[in-house]
């Protein structure tokens, strides 16, 4: 079975900074793979370029088999990305947005439509979809965007901090959703947080990132077990004091 | 056109005409504004006739001569309302005057009716009392003026005669004593001569033809600044990432912006041009029109349809360049602010041209100034609709050449951009631009 994900030896760097060095992971189809590490660790840039925004300076990425600089328009077909700091447009209504979206993934105005609706219910806004979405609160920004990444059915999404500026009751939808929609359509998420609950909750396993390497990696449980700790939040300290 | 195309056409004209800024700064404004501002000046020129069809004039005759007399018989058949004052000094004088609404006082003094019967100067005063700071005020002074002129005129005329009389000369014109010269201008076109002065056709050409331009340029601003704005505020909002992660591709996102733009982009022209129109008729439609009665056509002036076919190509390349260099600017910055800013200085090289070549010819530039015109290609924008109305199609063709390989390598800057990573990570950093470095 091809792998979902599939990096190898990436190195990428911004002029003198080393924002990834020699990145391994492979990420399985209907897994959900999660990125833990500190604050410039290379999580985002790693995300980046599985989702064709930026391109490695050496080494390789597939997407269930596709290499992404090769060949970024067919690996877009396939994903759905959710950067961490990510906006609607604010001059169109909620529905107008989970439209824009659906229409580059579906061609039929009927399809489309399943989209939108099937957007509104993971969004959960109900009848505030048709207000424009510059009066949204964070929150419900999130959602939506949450909402768009999953509703054009992709085969692997890749999310940047998916529950960031969520409260709690928001945030647990949304991971149930994901988790849902992983299980449904046999799909595969990439995904970041600083989250130490919610990645044990979602994820089937994680590798801990530190200065753009792969320091450990597993399942959660695995991990714990491995560094004697009781959850991920020590499993992250402990990672990083022995580096 | 592929329906991803249509989709992001589509999102970018509701974006840009739900923002305020572009509604109501670019399309609401000028069809409300400029007739209001029109209406404003009408008004206040209307009240300013009104006036002065009411204004009188006081006159001081110090003199009381037949001559004075004949003075004030003239302006009482010319509808001036006049108002004796008799004073003793000029003190007393104005005092009159202010108890009276008129605002400008004739002073005829002693010795005039003297002077202009010995054949010497007559020497009147006029006296303009300032109220206000307007319009009005400065009329005021211009109709005694206008009245002392007429009569002056008619008073030489009666002198040249009393002196061909006291001569003997008979068969001489006063008028051609007064005024022995007379010029009749005509106007040479492509080798005709037409019968009107070089001014009028001038005129008729400042507002039919390089009015054209000057819009074309104006077009070009507007959508400079709105094709900015649409890359801009996808950096600000945070949307450009995800955007460029979709199944579409890159090159028709940047057709879709340039598109959109450009659609907005006309219906600020449109709107700009109809508000123009109302602020002009109203603002000066009490100014009688010589230049309306030339016919352009009659003169060989005007565009055939190939002309206009030619003038239309023009636009279009000179729009697309403006909006891809606007585009790819824009990138370099993660504000709305930061990208207009950037755009209002490049649109200076676009409005220059068409500013110069407004008043005067390439050709009679310095050298090093004719160089650096001739390589923007902007200046061929504005030399190619004045050369369309002079049926100068080579210049046209030249001139949409040059706009073109201009366009098609900003196209291509533009493409590079938007297929690279760089439309992300492309920032501007005002740090590198400073001279006052901070040394590590």
């Amino acid at each position: 079975m091809v792998p979902a994900i599939e990096a190898e030896r990436l190195v990428k760097r911004f002029g003198e900074i080393l924002a990834l060095d020699d990145l391994n992971f492979a990420v399985e189809e209907g897994e959900i793979y999660g990125l833990i590490g500190p604050n410039g660790a290379g999580k985002t840039t790693a995300l980046r370029i599985v989702g064709t925004v930026i391109k490695p300076t050496s080494g390789t990425v597939r997407v269930f088999g596709v290499d992404v600089v090769e060949d970024p328009s067919k690996v877009r077909e396939m994903i759905s990305y959710l950067p961490e700091e990510a906006g609607a447009y604010r001059n169109l209504s909620g529905l107008e947005y989970l439209r824009f979206m659906g229409s580059f993934y579906r061609r039929e105005g009927r399809d489309v439509e399943e989209m939108v609706e099937e957007g509104a219910r993971i969004s959960g806004l109900e009848e505030r979809l048709k207000d424009k979405v510059k009066g949204y609160s964070k929150g419900m920004n999130r959602r939506i965007l949450v909402a768009r990444v999953l509703t054009v059915k992709p085969r692997l999404a890749i999310m940047d901090e998916p529950t960031a500026g969520l409260d709690v009751v928001h945030a647990l939808h949304i991971r149930r959703t994901i988790r849902e929609y992983v299980e449904k359509h046999r799909a595969s998420v990439l995904l970041s947080s600083h989250n130490m609950l919610e990645v044990e909750f979602l994820c089937d396993r994680v590798a801990l990132i530190n200065k753009g390497r792969i320091i450990g990696e597993g399942s959660p449980e695995e991990l714990k077990a491995r560094y004697g700790a009781e959850n991920l939040e020590e499993v992250f300290v402990e990672a990083m004091r022995v580096v | 056109m592929s329906s991803s195309l249509r989709t992001i056409i589509l999102k970018e004209l509701k974006e840009l005409l739900r923002d305020p800024k572009i509604l109501i700064g670019m399309v609401l404004m000028p069809v409300l504004i400029l007739p209001v501002m029109g209406g404003g000046i009408s008004l206040s020129q209307k009240a300013v006739e009104k006036e002065l069809a009411q204004a009188s004039m006081g006159v001081w005759d110090r003199d009381g001569s037949s001559a004075s007399s004949t003075l004030i018989g003239f302006l009482l058949s010319a509808n001036q309302t006049v108002i004796p004052i008799s004073a003793a000094d000029e003190a007393e004088a104005i005092e009159g005057l202010l108890e009276t609404n008129a605002t400008v006082l004739l002073e005829i003094p002693e010795g005039y009716g003297a002077n202009v019967s010995r054949g010497e100067r007559g020497v009147l005063h006029v006296y303009a009392v300032l109220k206000s700071i307007g319009i009005a005020e400065v009329s005021r002074g211009g109709i005694i003026e206008g009245v002392v002129n007429a009569y002056r005129y008619k008073l030489s005329l009666e002198k040249i005669w009393e002196l061909l009389q006291q001569a003997g000369v008979t068969g001489v014109d006063p008028t051609a004593v007064y005024s022995p010269l007379s010029v009749e201008y005509s106007s040479v076109i492509k080798g005709n001569i037409i019968d009107i002065p070089p001014q009028s056709i001038f005129g008729v050409m400042m507002s039919q033809g390089i009015m054209l331009p000057m819009m074309t340029m104006m077009l070009l601003s507007f959508a400079m600044q709105i094709a900015a704005t649409s890359i801009a505020v996808e950096k600000e909002e945070k949307t450009l990432e995800t955007l460029m992660t979709l199944p579409v591709g890159r090159l028709t996102i940047l057709a879709g912006k340039l598109a959109g733009s450009t659609l907005v982009a006309v219906a600020g022209a449109v709107a700009y041009i109809i508000g123009f129109g109302f602020y002009m008729t109203t603002a000066f439609g009490f100014v009688p029109s010589e230049m309306m009665n030339v016919d352009l056509s009659s003169l060989g002036l005007a565009m055939g349809p190939e002309g206009l076919l030619l003038l239309g190509v023009t636009m279009f390349v000179t729009l697309v360049s403006g909006l891809a260099l606007a585009l790819s600017v824009a990138v370099f910055t993660d504000s709305v602010r930061g990208a207009q800013s950037l755009v209002g200085v490049m649109i200076m090289p676009v409005i220059i041209p068409s500013l110069i070549l407004m008043f005067t010819d390439l050709k009679m530039l310095p050298l090093p100034v004719q160089v650096v015109l001739y390589a923007l290609p902007y200046t061929h924008s504005a030399l190619a609709s004045k050369a369309v109305f002079m049926g100068d199609y080579l210049t046209v063709l030249r001139s949409i050449l040059y706009i073109t390989a201009f366009t098609l390598v900003i196209l291509y800057v533009a493409a590079k951009i938007f297929s690279s990573e760089r439309v992300i990570t492309a920032r501007i950093r005002p740090r590198r631009l400073s001279l006052f470095r901070r040394r590590r």
